[in-house]
Formats: C-alpha cells, sequence, structure tokens
C-alpha cells in the first residue's frame, strides 16, 4: 500500500516542501516502510526518498534545501523496495516525471515485462508511459491516453517539467484520493483526508472514479467525461483497516463504519455470560466501543504500547510483524486476570499475531478469549496493491472458525459477514470491491 | 451648489463606467417608464451598453471613466439629468465632486470624502472603531515596508495581508496560520507578500498615506449586502453571495468574483433574515458615521461585503462605495421599481418614499472569462470572442458584458471576467442548472480557453456553506449568551489575565 499526497501553489512565493513532508506524515498509516518527495521549481524536478518512516527518512533540514519549489508530490510506502529509485514518487526513466501512486496496475506484463517484475514497477511503467505520452500531448489528455492502456487499480498525482500537476483515479475507483484547497493559495491532493487536516486544507470532495485533473500554474483542467459511469468498486478494506479513523472515503466517515461494524459484529455475533471487551490497539478500538455499548459488556483498556506506534500487519516480514505485535501489546493483568474476554481485533491475515495476543492474554490470566473479528475472512489475495500474502499463507482460505479457534487458542472465534461490512458501509455488495473476501473481483468494464 | 431637480420627462441620464455591472445597471435605467435616453462614458466599448445606448437615443463617448474633468464636460455637453456611477475608481477621483460643482448635475454615487469608506481601507477601519460600529476586526496599518515585515516577524498568527487602498480587489492574500509546524512557511509567504504589497499594489497610488494593512483573518461564509442609500437611511437589496476561488471546489487564487447567488426572500440559504438586519445596521452605522466623520452626506450605492463569524456575527470584511461586481449583476435584473424613481429619491434625499418592490426569484451569475485570469491578465487579454445572446436569452439567461471591447467589428477580450450570464429559478440550483445550459453559447474563435465554475449554485457547494454557517451561528450564539462578543480573553502564564475589549 502507498500513501500519496500532492500540493500546489498558484503563487510562486510558496515553498511547498515542509507541507508535503506533514502530508505525508498525515499519510504515514499506508506505509512505513519508505518516504519520498518531489518538487518543481520552475526548472527542475527534485526529488529525496529514504527507507524508514517519514521522520527518519526526512531527518534534517538540508534535506529540505534540496528540495525548492511551490509544487510537490510525496508519498509512504509500505513494501521494501529495490532501490533508491523504487521509492515513491519515482522518476520517469528519462526523468522528466516523477509520479506518486497507490494501487497496481495489473496488466504491466503486457506493457514491460522486465519493470513489471520490480516491486513497485508498475509505478515506474506508468511514470514512463506518461512522460512518452507527454511528448506529443498537453497533461489531460496525456494522462487520459495512458489511462487507456493501464488497468487496474490507482490513484496517482504526478509533477512534470512544465510545472503542472496530474492527479488521475482508475474508472472503478478502487483506491481514494480527494482534493482540497488551502486558502486562495494552494491546491491540494491526497489519498486520505486525514492527510489535509493536518496540513489545514480544507477538502473539496472524493476525486471521483476516472476522473483527471491538472493543476497548472494559471488554471485547474479537469475530465470527468472520458471514463464516467463505470462502475465503481471502492475497496471494503480501506475503512475496515487502512485509511485512518479521521479520513472520509468516498464521502463515508470512516470512524462511523467501524462503529457500525462493531454494533453489527455484537449482533451477528453475540457471546453470553463474559466479563469485559478489549480491543486490539489501535484500528479494532471503535469496534470494540460500539460492541460494548450494543451488548452492555464494559469495555477496558487491555494492553498498552512499547516504542512507537507501529503498523503491525502491514510490516514486510513475519519477525517484524511478531516483534511489531510483542512490543505493541503488553497486556494490563488486572483488567484480564480471572475474567472472561471478548477480544476484538480489525482482521485476520496469516493468524500468527493473533495467537500470540490471546496466548498473552491467558497467561495474564485471562479465563476465557472470544475472538471477533471486524472484518469478514480473507481468502484471497489482492490484484490491486492490497498488502495481502498469497492464498496459501492465509489463514481463513483452509480453515473453518471453529479450527481458527483451536489454532489461536481462542474459546469461540467468529468474523464479520460480508453481509455485515456492506450494510456497515452502507453501500450495495456491486459498488465495492470485495475481493479478498469474496475470491470474486470485480469486472473491468474498461 | 446649485443642484437641477430631476425632470419626470426626457430624462437623460450619464452612465459612467463600462463594465458587467454597468451594463446590468444601463439595462435597469432603459427599462424606467421614463424611457431615459442613455448617455455612457467609458474606458472600452462595451458592446451590451452600445446597444442600450444606441436603441435609447442617447450617446457614447469613449474616455478615461475616472477623469473628473472629463465627466463633468461629457453630463455638461448632454446637459443630462443626472449622471450614475458604476465603478468605484471614478468616486475615488472625484467624479461626482467634479460633476455636481462644475456643472451642478447631481450623481447617484458617493462623493470623494465620503468614498473614502472603500477606498481606504485603513479609513474604513479607523472609522468603525472611532464611531463604534459593530463588527470591527483588529487591524494595524503601515507605513513602511519594514514596519510591515517587523510585525508578522514578531506576531505569527492568521492575518489578512491587504494593501491600504483599494486597488481593484487586488493584493489581498489571507493565511491561516493555525498549526505551528507549518508557520515558518507561512511566515515567509506573509513577508514576500507585504512585499509586493507595497512594490506592485501601491505602487501606482499616491492618494492614501497608509500602504499596508493586516488585519485578523476571521472565517465563516461570506456575503453582500448592496444598499441604496440617500445619506439617511439605507435600503438593502436581495442579499448576494460571490464565489472567489478562481476555480471550481473553491480552490486556487482569489478574483474579483467568478459568480455569485441570490435566493428568494432576499436572503441566502445559509443567512438568516435576523443576520440581515444586523448587517444592514451595521452598513447604516457606517454611512451615519461617514457623515459625521467628513461632513458630506453619503448619496448612492453602498455594499457591506459580510462575514458571517463567531466573533461579531455579522461583520464587515470590506466596504464598497457601488454595485458589488458579480453582485449587481444578480439583483438589478430583480428590481422592479423603477430606477430613475430610485436614483431622484437618491438624490432629493426621499428614499423612504420608494416603495421598493423586487421579483421574488432565486438567481444565479456565472462569470467567463479566458485562461490567465487572474494572475496572469496578459495573457487573457485580446483573444476574440463570441457570444450567442441569441440562443443564450431563448434558453432563459441574459448576457452582460465585462471585460470584452469591440473594437473593428469585433469582441475582444480584455483580461478580466468576459462575459457574465445571468438566470433565475425556483431555487438556486435550478438557476445554476440554466446557467449551465448557456454556458456553451460563449465561445473564444482563436480556440484559447474560457473557463467559469460549474460549482456555483450546485447543491454540493450550497451543502458546505451552510454548515459553515452553522458552525459560526453556533459559535457566536456561544459567545454571545456568555457576553464575549467583541471580547478577547486570554491568560498569559506568570503575567494573569488579559482582555482585549474591541
Amino acid at each position: 500500500m502507498v500513501g500519496i499526497f500532492g500540493m500546489y501553489a498558484f503563487d510562486e512565493n510558496w515553498e511547498i516542501a515542509r507541507f508535503v513532508y506533514f502530508g505525508i506524515l498525515g499519510c504515514q498509516n499506508r506505509g512505513q516502510e519508505n518516504a519520498g518527495i518531489a518538487t518543481f521549481d520552475g526548472e527542475k524536478l527534485c526529488r529525496f526518498a529514504d527507507k524508514g518512516m517519514v521522520e527518519e527518512a526526512f531527518k534534517n533540514d538540508e534535506i529540505f534545501k534540496g528540495l525548492p519549489g511551490w509544487c510537490g508530490i510525496g508519498g509512504v510506502s509500505a513494501f521494501t523496495a529495490e532501490n533508491n529509485n523504487f521509492i515513491p514518487p519515482m522518476f520517469s526513466e528519462r526523468g522528466n516525471v516523477a509520479v506518486s501512486m497507490n494501487g497496481k496496475i495489473i496488466n504491466c506484463k503486457e506493457i514491460d515485462p522486465q519493470l513489471s517484475e520490480k516491486t513497485h514497477g508498475d509505478m515506474k511503467i506508468v511514470a514512463n508511459l506518461l512522460e512518452k505520452s507527454l511528448e506529443k500531448n498537453d497533461s489531460v489528455n496525456a494522462m487520459k491516453e495512458v489511462m487507456e492502456k493501464i488497468r487496474g487499480a490507482y490513484s496517482l498525482v504526478a509533477l512534470n517539467k512544465k510545472g503542472d500537476m496530474i492527479i488521475a483515479r482508475d474508472p472503478h475507483g478502487i483506491r481514494p484520493l480527494v482534493i482540497g484547497g488551502h486558502g486562495f493559495d494552494l491546491g491540494v491532493i491526497s489519498s486520505e483526508s486525514a492527510a489535509l487536516d493536518v496540513t489545514g486544507s480544507d477538502l473539496s470532495r472524493d476525486v471521483k472514479p476516472g476522473e483527471i485533473f491538472v493543476f497548472e500554474p494559471h488554471s485547474i483542467e479537469k475530465d470527468d467525461q472520458t471514463f464516467k459511469n463505470r462502475n465503481t468498486h471502492y475497496c471494503a478494506f480501506e475503512w475496515v483497516y487502512y485509511a485512518r479513523p479521521d479520513s472520509i472515503i468516498n464521502d463515508i466517515h470512516v470512524h462511523e463504519v467501524r462503529y457500525k461494524i462493531g454494533e453489527i459484529l455484537a449482533k451477528e455475533n453475540p457471546v453470553e455470560g463474559v466479563d469485559v471487551v478489549i480491543a486490539v490497539p489501535e484500528t479494532a478500538f471503535p469496534f470494540a466501543m460500539a460492541y460494548s455499548k450494543v451488548t452492555g459488556i464494559p469495555i477496558d483498556l487491555g494492553f498498552v504500547r512499547t516504542g512507537r506506534h507501529l503498523r503491525t500487519a502491514i510490516k514486510p516480514t513475519q519477525i517484524e510483524r511478531i516483534i511489531g505485535v510483542q512490543l505493541k501489546l503488553n497486556p494490563i493483568r488486572n483488567a484480564v486476570r480471572g475474567r472472561k474476554v471478548v477480544l476484538i481485533d480489525d482482521s485476520v491475515v496469516r493468524g500468527s499475531t493473533l495467537r500470540n495476543t490471546v496466548y498473552l492474554l491467558k497467561k495474564r490470566g485471562a479465563k476465557e478469549v472470544h475472538v471477533r473479528i471486524g472484518s469478514p475472512h480473507l481468502i484471497a489475495p489482492c490484484p490491486f496493491g492490497l498488502d495481502v500474502p498469497s492464498q496459501d499463507e492465509l489463514i481463513a482460505k483452509h480453515n473453518t472458525e471453529e479450527e481458527i479457534a483451536q489454532i489461536v487458542g481462542a474459546d469461540t472465534f467468529a468474523y464479520l459477514s460480508i453481509k455485515g461490512l456492506c450494510k456497515a458501509i452502507g453501500m450495495p455488495q456491486e459498488k465495492l470491491c470485495l475481493g479478498c473476501f469474496r475470491e470474486k473481483y470485480p469486472v473491468y468494464d474498461y | 451648489m446649485i443642484i437641477k431637480v430631476v425632470l419626470m420627462t426626457n430624462v437623460k441620464v450619464l452612465l459612467i463606467g463600462g463594465g458587467a455591472r454597468e451594463h446590468a445597471i444601463a439595462e435597469a435605467l432603459v427599462r424606467s417608464n421614463f424611457e431615459p435616453k442613455l448617455y455612457a462614458l467609458m474606458d472600452v466599448k462595451n458592446p451590451g451598453i452600445k446597444r442600450l445606448v444606441e436603441k435609447s437615443g442617447g450617446e457614447i463617448v469613449q474616455g478615461k471613466s475616472k477623469d473628473p474633468n472629463l465627466a463633468a464636460e461629457v453630463a455638461g455637453k448632454f446637459s443630462v439629468d443626472f449622471a450614475f456611477i458604476g465603478p468605484e475608481e471614478p468616486l475615488f477621483h472625484g467624479v461626482c465632486d467634479a460633476i455636481e460643482d462644475v456643472t451642478g448635475i447631481p450623481c447617484v454615487g458617493a462623493r470623494q470624502k465620503p468614498a473614502q469608506i472603500e477606498q481606504s481601507k485603513a479609513f474604513m477601519r479607523r472609522l468603525m472603531w472611532k464611531h463604534n460600529v459593530g463588527g470591527r476586526l483588529r487591524f494595524k496599518a503601515f507605513l513602511t515596508v519594514q514596519d510591515a515585515i517587523d510585525y508578522i516577524d514578531e506576531y505569527a498568527e492568521s492575518v489578512a495581508i491587504k494593501p491600504a487602498r483599494q486597488a481593484g480587489g487586488k493584493g489581498v492574500k489571507v493565511i491561516a496560520d493555525v498549526q505551528a509546524y507549518l508557520s515558518d512557511e507561512k511566515k515567509a509567504v506573509k513577508e514576500k507578500h507585504a512585499q509586493a504589497v507595497f512594490e506592485e499594489h501601491m505602487k501606482p497610488y499616491d492618494d492614501i498615506e497608509d500602504r499596508i494593512l493586516i488585519e485578523e483573518r476571521v472565517e465563516g461564509p461570506e456575503y453582500t449586502a448592496q444598499c441604496f442609500t440617500d445619506g439617511n437611511i439605507v435600503e438593502v437589496m436581495p442579499l448576494v453571495q460571490d464565489a472567489k476561488h478562481a476555480f471550481e471546489e473553491d480552490i486556487g487564487p482569489e478574483t474579483g468574483g467568478m459568480g455569485c447567488i441570490s435566493g428568494k426572500d432576499g436572503v441566502l440559504p445559509f443567512i438568516t433574515a435576523e443576520e440581515k438586519e444586523g448587517s444592514i445596521k451595521i452598513v447604516q452605522q457606517l454611512i451615519n458615521a461617514v457623515e459625521k466623520e467628513v461632513g458630506e452626506k453619503y448619496k448612492g450605492i453602498v455594499a457591506g461585503q459580510m462575514m458571517l463569524t463567531d466573533a461579531w456575527g455579522p461583520t464587515i470584511i470590506e466596504c464598497y462605495s457601488r454595485f458589488g461586481d458579480p453582485e449587481g449583476t444578480s439583483v438589478l435584473p430583480l428590481l422592479k421599481t423603477d430606477l430613475v424613481e430610485i436614483s431622484e429619491a437618491i438624490i432629493g434625499e426621499k428614499l423612504h418614499k420608494i416603495n421598493f418592490e423586487w421579483e421574488d426569484r432565486a438567481t444565479v451569475v456565472k462569470c467567463i472569462a479566458p485562461k490567465g485570469y487572474p494572475r496572469r491578465r496578459n495573457l487573457a487579454k485580446d483573444h476574440p470572442i463570441a457570444v450567442d445572446i441569441k440562443e443564450i436569452e431563448n434558453l432563459g439567461g441574459r448576457v452582460y458584458f465585462g471585460s470584452v471591447s469591440e473594437e473593428n467589428g469585433q469582441l475582444l477580450t480584455k483580461g478580466s471576467r468576459a462575459v457574465e450570464i445571468w438566470t433565475d429559478g425556483e431555487n438556486i440550483v435550478e438557476a445554476s442548472r440554466k446557467a449551465e445550459s448557456c454556458i456553451p453559447y460563449v465561445k473564444t474563435l482563436d480556440g484559447w480557453g474560457l473557463f467559469h465554475r460549474k460549482d456555483i449554485g450546485s447543491p454540493e457547494l450550497l451543502k458546505k456553506r451552510i454548515e459553515l454557517g452553522e458552525l459560526q451561528r453556533e459559535c457566536f450564539k456561544y459567545r454571545k449568551a456568555k457576553g464575549l462578543v467583541g471580547r478577547r480573553i486570554d491568560w498569559i502564564p506568570g503575567k494573569g489575565k488579559l482582555e482585549y475589549v474591541s
């Protein structure tokens, strides 16, 4: 997964790099392995990217001196990059375009077999296509031409050497993208609205599926006609896990969805005679709050974190995930000792971190542990850039709820139903991408 | 000074100014029952005004509309009954004074001294503080760039930085400085902008002393309360909101206004009748204060560019000494009362005798501008443009020509908003849809891009305005209930409580 951000000043007096820095910091939830920023200063495209969280990658003021200009894009990403050049935002082959993209292009093998093998190679492919198309087209038409060639999920923001910021969202709108403004001076683009809040900007709306925007020095160009009226398939996992709870995704408040999930979870899978509801930090808090409210079972603080906030599910290796969980989850003894616990988590991928968590609770004296998951069973990988491992690694693909309970050491175990998820989001199944839960992916009609 | 009494027959009117606003004024004048002959003095040949003048049997003089001597000469030459002044610059240059004092012909328009309420923003703010006018913002005026920069350096806060003199709406920068972690970046921009105000925006003007104004920044939905005034009472027109951002979704640089909306019952969906009353009161207080201050009555049009803020409720952000542009275009087509009669009442201080009537319709105005506006007007200039007036009128729209000039039978853009499309409807959304259907009938002939804001009058944008209005209203109610209106209480560690009373 990638978090993207772009900020564009219509007044050249602005130095934008710091804004982009705080913008990608606001997207840190979407990727914690690499961070990068590219800017344009009227002559050249500048770029800095490095491994680590945003604050680690951009560790000193010297770096910002190398990023002059009034427009800039940035990215955070969750994959281990091949090398520094493959950290978003990425340069095109000849360096005339920089692209930050969230999603996955599924037909890149046809376009560039070699690049398609690399992690985030699809982003490089898009950058190259855009660079080529810009040689003979204006920015809107260049983007249009690229969109006619590529298939998949993508929300992207790009910069060229004319000082145009190119913005596009795939025609099915799988990955989120929002647009906003900042006073009379700046236009803003981000994966999530929370990053707009962080930079003091105002959210205008979602970029519509298939919509293209171009910020130019003297205008904003738009194409919302070429790819309109395609079926939307918003990624349901954004609301469950990826997005920040203070974000609004596709005009739906994330926190509200998570709260509703908790309510529905309580109704779908009640547990009799338990003492306390505990959430696995932090995504599951709203699920647990609502679960407690509906059932009347009191909620308690079960765990305290050591060290900084890490999103364990998106760490690249198993050992990192386990270390992450162990550090993240130190149980508070008297919250669990002698109690029957409903443990709420957002999702289960391999089951290994959950097993660790249940074990910790039992070791601290929990009498019973009933696990409830705020999303449906994860049974299939995501071709659209969600970091789901291959099918043989997915616990739900190979085991029933009963079997999972035994594996993780829980007394009972239950998922949210797909119907329940759609209800919480407030959208019919056909408007969503539920591929990882159903093993059935939206059909491309473009 | 002898002022002629307006004759009731064979009325002749001189209109000064040549933009879309003046086109709308011209139209309202010629539909008077007195069937006036219309004369016009304008800098470039506005094709819309030209048509109306010719139809009425009047004449056009092309020349500097802000030249007082020329204006007096033209008024005298045609021995008009009164002059109606559209834009602010002629007022600032004393065009009314010259016409009235030299020829004895009366004017609808503020004389030079009272027009200072728009010309000098520092004058207006000082006036408000001196005479206790409601809705006062804290401000500081500066004479030198260094003083302004020193001030910015010391106080990192959300401010509006403006040229101290009205400069065609240009040069205003509003910066919300809330996130402490981005303060340095914003400070740099504020300082660069203060410099730019001195060097670019204030350079052409030596008619006032103050150079730059730094005001506290306030938030809330904006609206314009335009009023007729005879110097004694003010008569408010339907409230209008214009859209200041150049581009859709409220993004991009500040413009003179890319279009506007007005609702039925003279209010807006996000401003209550009570708030409208509060706004009128402020404008009335201003008119009274300015007479006390300069010793001359304010006669003509006055408008409060208002904002509903949490600190004051209705608050005055800027003051216009004329119709807004495009706000004037919004309301003038709705005016059922005879504008010649109103003009006479303004001149004769009998405005209280006029029974004002307006069509109860919602309206939308959409401005169409060539690409390049507002920041690179030279790029937006001299593009041939074609307007299919007939088609637009068939669709229920009206066309008002703005920054275009008729040269050798061809319409050329002049760098600003070229055409304004006016439509009406049962509600704002309906009027907006109608306006959208008219847009394709305005085209450039050289392929240069035109832009307008589709979202003006859209349900989404209205919803946003209503939400913002509610937020400010709730905060204001709290402040009112706690006796905090106009007060700001602070507590400084180690020093204690500090109160600023406005």
